[in-house]
């Protein structure tokens, strides 16, 4: 076995010119204890359609890789020649402020373009765990809205334009620079959320927001999680211009709080945000609290002025979990948490830490270890409240008896049919995705 | 008398007599859309419900005829239109809110609903559907799903596309089948994505699940009145710069004022060059600092007046005469070309000087009526079609203007789609490649060639070849190479 890896790396070293096959090094490239033959960091898009041409016509499979803080998200690859490593592609491409949009290059760290923005009083409103090291282009190929999907939609919503390199080296692009555009098909859309299966991402254009004059950020403590959750529900209905709305369980806001949400304290817990002009967003938290009163709640409101790290901090709990754990992932309407949340206690009452956004329908929980059969039962038991459950974490073990992203809906037939038209061969994430794509 | 066709015959006993039209005379309504091209389309269908629809396409297929789908007709790029014959499967009479969920802020409808219906039953759970296009009194979701139709009122909330969480769609090939999910969790790819904008060429909706969003408390709507339209125009930079994201910040022109005002009596000067509408809402207490601060900049520019209103009879009236501008151009010339060009909001002032200038090189009255918050810009070029060569001196000033958009960084259009005006033009933004990814993705939706065919894409077996010289031409004189 290890003679046959070691001509693979030497075979592939003589098809590229800067290919990385230490050993070592591609350790950090592993997915699922899967580890490439070899790795490429690109530093141009010519760069990545080289590699492309050159992959598909030796027949390699190839893992786009970006800040690698979701490179277990999906099944394990059925196969895994290459790490394409697109960090280096990290450029600003045009920014003209007082159009509010702008074109990076994918590499680019969230982290980064927002720090960028703020200069002009801006931001692309995304919350992604860990946006120190995603990549835009590895959150566009996740594609998922986050705790604040609600008010802010997902990539999707922000995605003006895109260039991608296709399987075989075309490089493509859709959309345009320009905040509403219907000219041809929105091919963005198609690619934000493909988890890297239809081309390589390599350069966004966002439409923006400015940054609210005010940010407002409340907490309450409740007397449990199902408590917190009906007093976050009525806020959500009584408050809908609320910014966010996230209920905590003990264990999740202890570990928020060593993250950096001060605010929380050990206790079942209820997090409100409000922004725009300042008086705006004090009357949409006061009606919210009002509704959170009125449901029982009556300990003390806390407030802080560090609101970013707090929230961020809430939002790194998604990739707390390491892979000896599980981490599903359930999103729902709205109107079905409180359900929802009773039947997935009951059946996993080892789950302790739980995150659920009131307003936009998404519930996360960790559990020390579940198997095959409990999943299937709990995706049948949730499927008539309109639930999707997805096993974000878990040991690859476990991965390779389940489907994490649950059985395939009705539109898999049309999945197949595009994933043959745009990677024929199956060499990107080959495996990874929905219904074996 | 006229007998059917076997085709005809096969349609009539499939969905009944009464709902397929076949007559000449009676065809002639179909052979239009709000362009200024025509197709000819050998039978109308009017399923009353999904079944019918796959039983229509499937008929269509034995007889390889060309489908074409339809909505209320009111699209401005020909995506209606039967260019190659055929049948056009009329979705009106699937005209059912079918269930509207307050709580988590959704409904299900056909596709057949009028967007203003719509809007009104959202209106009674205290919700609202944000796409409102010009033309909400008529058309229909199920087109604006086709077109990813936008509005006024986009600026703020997005596009059709921001606010459609699910389709029922009928594949090409007589598929049905649902895609998306109520909250965006299903698992795969954004399917609701792609056919969003597709513009009827991979299948047919038969529901739609949307998303609707909040009412706001309060609205203000502000209108401003300008001597230039430089001072609008910057005035339109300014709001866009300051932070704000109005609801909507629309402009109309001299020329569209001297249409709308003897018909609607909006009380606007006639020798005024430019109107600002600027809507802010949210909150009471937002719309009162922000219509405040909206205001202060609106008067930077030095306005001849600044009226204001929150009152909703009163804002209705400030809405007047950019809600019906199109419907009032009757008044100054028989017919109008409306281009739909889009550009980076800082180009906006060059953009709209370089219109106004190739207007008046073709000798053709414009009138300009756009959504100026977004830089999507709606020329509309007047004109007499029985005046012989005006038709064509329409077509080479829209060309025109189109490129302007596009070297400015912009886009063929911005929201009533490419369909068969616009097809000669797509590979001014698009290389062949970017092109053929899009048509694979069309490919994956099954047999789809004969299904709105014509549209979208550049030439086209069939497809009128003679009838596009002019664009051919256009793409000749200013090469074909731009922005892609």
């Amino acid at each position: 076995m290890a003679d046959a890896e070691a001509a693979g790396a030497s075979e592939i070293e003589t098809l590229f010119d800067d290919v990385d096959t230490d050993t070592a090094r591609l350790q950090r490239y592993e997915v699922d204890r899967r580890t490439p033959r070899a790795a490429i960091r690109a530093d141009t898009i010519a760069h990545v359609e080289d590699v492309q041409t050159q992959a598909m016509s030796q027949d390699l499979a190839v893992v786009p890789v970006g800040g690698r803080t979701m490179l277990d998200l999906g099944m394990p690859p059925n196969r895994y020649d290459l790490a394409l490593d697109l960090t280096g592609l990290n450029r600003v491409v045009e920014y003209e402020p007082d159009d509010f949009t702008i074109t990076v290059e994918a590499g680019m760290t969230l982290a980064d373009l927002q720090r960028l923005l703020a200069v002009n009083g801006q931001f692309l409103p995304l919350d992604h765990p860990r946006f120190e090291r995603a990549t835009l282009g590895g959150i566009c190929a996740v594609g998922r809205g986050g705790l604040r999907r609600n008010s802010f939609g997902g990539p999707r919503d922000w995605l003006i334009g895109m260039r991608m390199v296709k399987a075989d080296g075309t490089p493509v692009k859709g959309g345009g620079r320009v905040v509403k555009n219907v000219s041809g098909y929105d091919l963005p859309k198609l690619f934000a959320g493909s988890l890297g299966t239809l081309g390589i991402i390599v350069e966004l254009t966002f439409k923006l927001r400015p940054h609210p004059a005010s940010d407002q950020i409340v907490a309450l403590n409740a007397p449990s999680f199902e408590a917190a959750l009906g007093a976050a529900h009525a806020a959500a209905q009584a408050a809908p211009f609320l910014n966010g709305c996230v209920v905590l369980s003990p264990d999740a806001a202890a570990d928020a709080r060593g993250l950096g949400a001060k605010i929380l304290h050990d206790q079942p817990s209820l997090l409100l945000r409000a922004n725009g002009l300042e008086s705006a967003a004090s009357e949409v938290l006061s009606q919210a609290l009002a509704a959170v009163r009125q449901s029982g709640l009556d300990g003390p409101e806390r407030t802080t002025s560090a609101i970013v790290e707090t929230w961020q901090a809430v939002a790194d709990l998604e990739l707390q979990t390491d892979n000896r754990h599980v981490r599903l992932r359930v999103g729902l309407p709205p109107g079905n948490l409180g359900n929802a949340q009773q039947i997935l206690s009951q059946q996993l009452p080892e789950a302790s830490s739980w995150i659920a956004a009131a307003d936009s329908g998404l519930m996360f929980l960790e559990i020390p270890s579940i198997d095959a059969e409990t999943i299937d039962r709990l995706r049948r038991q949730l499927g008539p409240l309109q639930a999707r459950l997805t096993v974000e974490t878990a040991p690859t073990e476990l991965k390779e008896t389940i489907n994490v992203w649950g059985p395939a809906g009705p539109g898999a037939r049309l999945m197949h049919n595009i994933k043959r038209e745009f990677d024929p061969q199956s060499l990107l994430n080959p495996g990874r995705y929905v219904d074996g794509i | 008398m006229k007998t059917p066709t076997p085709m005809v015959q096969d349609l009539i006993d499939a969905i009944g007599e009464q709902a397929v039209v076949w007559h000449d005379d009676d065809l002639l309504v179909y052979e239009y859309d709000g362009t200024i091209d025509r197709g000819n389309p050998d039978v109308i269908a009017l399923p009353a419900n999904t079944d019918d629809v796959v039983n229509l396409i499937k008929i269509a297929n034995r007889y390889d005829a060309p489908v074409t789908p339809r909505g209320a007709g009111t699209g401005l790029s020909g995506g209606a239109l039967a260019v190659k014959g055929g049948v056009i499967i009329g979705m009106n009479r699937m005209r059912n809110i079918l269930h509207v969920d307050p709580e988590n802020k959704t409904a299900l409808v056909q596709p057949g609903v009028v967007n203003l219906d719509l809007g009104a039953e959202a209106e009674r759970h205290g919700l609202a559907y944000a796409p409102d296009p010009s033309s909400q009194r008529a058309c229909t979701i199920g087109g604006n799903v086709a077109e990813n139709a936008g509005g006024p009122h986009t600026l703020a909330w997005g596009t059709t596309t921001n606010h459609v969480l699910a389709l029922e769609l009928v594949t090409a090939d007589g598929e049905v089948q649902w895609i998306g999910h109520e909250t965006r969790d299903e698992p795969g790819y954004d399917l609701v994505g792609c056919v969003v904008g597709s513009e009827g060429t991979v299948g047919i909706v038969t529901q739609v699940l949307v998303r609707l969003v909040p009412r706001p408390t309060a609205v203000r709507t502000m209108l401003a009145v300008y001597d230039s339209v430089r001072q609008a125009s910057n005035a339109v930079s300014a709001v866009v710069a300051s932070g704000i994201v109005p609801a909507a910040l629309e402009m109309i022109d001299k020329m569209t004022i001297a249409a709308v005002e003897p018909v609607l009596n909006t009380g606007f000067p006639l020798d005024a060059e430019a109107v600002l509408l600027v809507e802010v809402d949210g909150p009471e207490s937002q719309v009162e600092a922000e219509g405040a601060r909206v205001e202060g900049i609106l008067n930077r520019f030095e306005p001849r007046e600044v009226r204001s209103a929150t009152d909703p009879e009163e804002r209705e009236h400030l809405w007047a005469g950019r809600k019906g501008a199109i419907g009032a151009l009757g008044q100054i010339m028989p017919n109008y070309y409306l281009l739909d060009g889009v550009v980076p909001r800082t180009k906006l002032p060059d953009v709209l000087d370089g219109v106004y200038e190739i207007a008046e090189r073709y000798r053709l009255p414009v009138a300009n009526m756009f959504h100026a918050g977004d830089g999507n810009l709606h020329p509309c070029l007047l004109f007499d079609e029985l005046e012989p060569g005006a038709t064509e001196r329409v077509l080479d000033a829209g060309g025109e203007i189109m490129r302007l958009c596009v070297d400015a960084g912009g886009a063929i259009t911005g929201e009533h789609g490419v369909g068969l005006e616009k097809r000669d033009y797509l590979p001014w933004i698009f290389t062949e490649a970017d092109m053929d990814t899009m048509k694979s993705l069309r490919a994956a939706f099954g047999p789809t060639e004969n299904f709105n065919p014509c549209k979208i894409f550049p030439k086209g077996h069939g497809c009128g070849e003679a009838g596009h010289q002019h664009a051919q031409h256009q793409i000749a004189k200013f090469g074909p190479k731009a922005f892609v």
